[in-house]
């Protein structure tokens, strides 16, 4: 029996989320919401120290790490493919990968949370978020929520979409005469949507000069698996909302 | 078939992991080895390999290849050879763990410590002006900026504790790990040793609080196994030091004591 711990179907959750749902795997969802904390407690913590979502659980084996958990799933469970078959565009695919996972994620986070804060924290009482923020035991996540509760500094954003434009316009390129990013739709569309879909909520101005990734944002949303996953969060519009997510890259 | 493989001496951290892999695997390439010292992976010629000016850079029948931890996997299934990913999918997920720590959490701590210490000495005879020039060169934004922040030595010391902290923990996981299995992966080599070894062989004389036969029995241990590996001894025999560089920390390190070099 699989077990999944996630959150809304966006960011590292939703890539999980659609990669099961893309191989037709059935689950146990287990709802955990990180702006109650709950990754926190100890039984989820027993499971990922550092209180990050999501967390697999395949019949006692635990897996985090979207990417990781991904590689994990399509090796278990190879029926329906997420990776190509050619050596070569399977490094293209765990590139895509890496650049999500390195800064992608973090660039989007970050721009997502400065939107969000307000209306996501809107009447929680301060000192209790602080205390809660206090008391997150791996101290590299502690840092992050505490800078997370106040407004990123411009500067901080200026980077944080800086490094978004490469990808972006090598995703623009790759699109551009193509369905997906590498040959058929593959875990990289899977990794890259799940962040990308966030930017006509957050930053849409990027998305301006970028027809062909605005197209592949409608295709993959279209997805049938994608539409089913995205519907065992509870956010009737996922990518609107958000939570603190991964911290920025600290060196180089 | 040609394989060339572009890297810096003295072989250590993603230049190693990726020249490890390939002695692993038993394939021949062709050494194309760069200066980063004087600057030869900023250069036009090698620009046109790799855009970013990052090293390494694999390149394999004119496909060129970088970013380690996926070429290492491309590497492993390209070639023919000794597999270097665990056949048990546990063991497997283990080994992705940790080619991730080791590459973010401890490499870009190591990075930032490191470039800190070595880059006001290397550079620190060119004027700011003659310095940012090179940095006019460097293609990602992420690199100048950090390439300044080191020449100017501003980097606050919290975030440079904050990284040492992080090297900290991650050398007494491994300790933890090695401690009670003979792989960092599980019972086999693996891709996260390759990255471990590569990461890790220079810590026990550089950093010796962190990796020590009182601290991290085990990791010694392991360190002196993984040498008697054909692949490791080979590419530590190719390893050549970068004399002038050493000689010119020592001197500043010295100078700052006030004791001798």
């Amino acid at each position: 029996m699989i077990r999944l711990y996630h959150w809304e179907a966006h960011g590292a959750c939703a890539r999980v989320m659609f990669c099961l749902a893309e191989k037709g795997l059935d689950y146990e969802s287990r709802y955990v919401d990180p702006l109650a904390f709950e990754q926190h407690k100890p039984e989820l913590i027993a499971l990922n120290p550092t209180g990050q979502l999501p967390i697999l659980d395949d019949a006692g084996f635990v897996c985090v790490e979207a990417t990781d958990i991904c590689d994990y799933l399509e090796e278990a469970y190879p029926a329906v493919a997420l990776m190509p078959e050619a050596v070569v565009d399977r490094w293209r695919v765990r590139v895509w990968q890496k650049h999500v996972d390195e800064y992608v994620a973090a660039s989007i986070g970050q721009l997502a949370w400065q939107q969000a804060r307000t209306t996501m924290f809107a009447g929680r009482d301060t000192a209790a978020l602080e205390a809660a923020v206090a008391a997150i035991a791996d101290k590299g996540r502690r840092d992050w929520w505490k800078l997370s509760l106040v407004p990123y500094p411009d500067d901080q954003l200026d980077r944080a979409r800086e490094r978004l434009v490469p990808i972006l316009v090598a995703a623009e390129e790759a699109l551009a005469h193509a369905d997906w990013l590498v040959g058929s739709f593959s875990l990289a569309d899977i990794a890259l949507y799940a962040y990308l879909a966030f930017l006509p909520e957050v930053a849409a101005d990027l998305l301006a000069d970028r027809p062909a990734i605005a197209a592949w944002i409608g295709r993959v949303a279209a997805r049938p698996a994608v539409r089913t996953a995205s519907a065992r969060g509870t956010a009737a519009r996922p990518f609107a909302v958000a939570a603190p997510g991964q911290e920025e890259m600290r060196w180089g | 078939m040609t394989v060339e493989l572009y890297f810096f001496q003295p072989l250590g951290t993603n230049s190693a992991r990726m020249y490890l892999a390939l002695l692993e695997k038993e394939v021949q390439f062709i050494e194309r080895e760069l200066s980063g010292r004087l600057f030869e992976h900023l250069q036009p010629a090698y620009l046109k390999i790799n855009p970013k000016g990052q090293v390494p850079a694999l390149v394999h029948d004119d496909m060129v290849m970088t970013e380690g931890g996926p070429t290492n996997e491309y590497i492993d299934e390209a070639f023919d050879g000794p597999p270097l990913r665990p056949a048990d999918l546990r063991e497997r997920c283990a080994m992705h763990w940790w080619c991730r720590v080791i590459d973010i959490e401890f490499g870009r701590s190591l990075m930032m410590v490191n470039w800190n210490r070595v880059v006001p000495m290397f550079a620190g005879a060119k004027s700011r002006e003659e310095f940012e020039a090179i940095l006019e060169s460097v293609p990602l934004p992420d690199r100048r900026r950090a390439w300044r922040r080191a020449f100017l030595a501003d980097t606050p010391i919290e975030q440079i504790d904050e990284s040492r902290r992080r090297m900290a923990a991650v050398a007494a996981r491994v300790e933890q790990t090695l401690a009670k299995q003979p792989w960092l992966a599980g019972q086999s080599y693996s891709l996260a040793d390759i990255d471990l070894y590569s990461y890790f062989y220079f810590v026990p004389e550089w950093m010796p609080e962190l990796v020590n036969p009182k601290a991290t029995p085990a990791l010694i241990d392991w360190l002196a196994k993984a040498i008697e590996r054909p692949a490791v001894a080979e590419m530590m025999r190719r390893r050549r030091d970068d004399k002038g560089l050493e000689t010119a920390v020592t001197a500043a390190a010295a100078l700052k004591t006030g004791g001798q070099a």
